[in-house]
């Protein structure tokens, strides 16, 4: 489907649909699970870094993020038993999986372009 | 799990979940419960799933979603041939690593008992 111009100010509106289902879901979450959900996603908003320009990625992450819950919430595993023992070590590892398009990407290229291009100087 | 060991096992992890995967497809929680089974006792699940994640984005191995009693599908995972091709290659790096630091060991501790 065709993206219709409103969508360029306001964002495409199937990614709000499918971003206020994920809300939904995690929103379902019996607790503990629903507040464990909720502490790890301000995490990512804060430290996720993934570029404005794909939302799909990110959907993608939140997506699995809900199923991840929604299982855990049917088994009743422990949060313990998803997170381990290090909360924040593991948001980074969650996040990190899908990490192939953060905007630090673009300046790690850079960087290591700009390193290529010296040693390409340095030959002699 | 030290802290040490938690460090250690992260280069490898892909390689050992692999391995599992190359014995029988698995979901994430048969894959934790695997490792757990194998003595790496306080792995989260999470950490696991997070791989998962990792090693299907980078086409190492196939997805099936199979319908559960309660909850959302559950994702199979099967290793296929680029999984495989990174099993055998993590394998050789293996061996490889452990010789080189098993020398180092017994290297360090011949020296020590020369210079007792």
């Amino acid at each position: 489907m065709a993206a219709k111009w409103y969508e360029l100010i306001t964002g495409s509106l199937d990614d709000k649909k499918a971003y206020r289902r994920y809300k939904a879901r995690i929103a379902a979450l019996p607790e503990p699970y629903g507040t464990a959900a909720k502490a790890f996603e301000r995490y990512f908003m804060y430290n996720g870094g993934i570029t404005d320009g794909d939302s799909a990625v990110m959907l993608t992450m939140l997506n699995d993020f809900a199923d991840l819950w929604e299982r855990a919430a049917v088994d009743q595993t422990p949060v313990e038993d998803i997170v381990g023992d290090d909360p924040v070590e593991f948001a980074e590892a969650f996040a990190a999986a899908y990490a192939g398009k953060r905007w630090i990407d673009k300046e790690r290229n850079r960087l290591t372009e700009t390193i290529q291009n010296l040693e390409g100087k340095e030959e002699r | 799990m030290g802290k040490q060991t938690t460090e250690m096992l992260k280069g490898t992890l892909e390689g050992i979940v692999l391995a599992i995967l190359a014995v029988s497809p698995a979901y994430g929680y048969e894959i934790t419960a695997r490792l757990r089974d194998e003595g790496f006792s306080d792995i989260a699940e999470g950490t696991v799933y997070a791989l998962l994640v990792r090693i299907e984005q980078r086409g190492l191995v196939d997805v099936e979603k199979v319908p559960s009693e309660k909850g959302p599908p559950r994702k199979v995972y099967t290793i296929n041939a680029q999984g495989g091709a990174y099993l055998d290659e993590f394998w050789r790096t293996w061996s490889f690593l452990a010789e080189r630091i098993e020398q180092l060991h017994h290297r360090i501790e011949r020296t020590n008992e020369e210079g007792e």
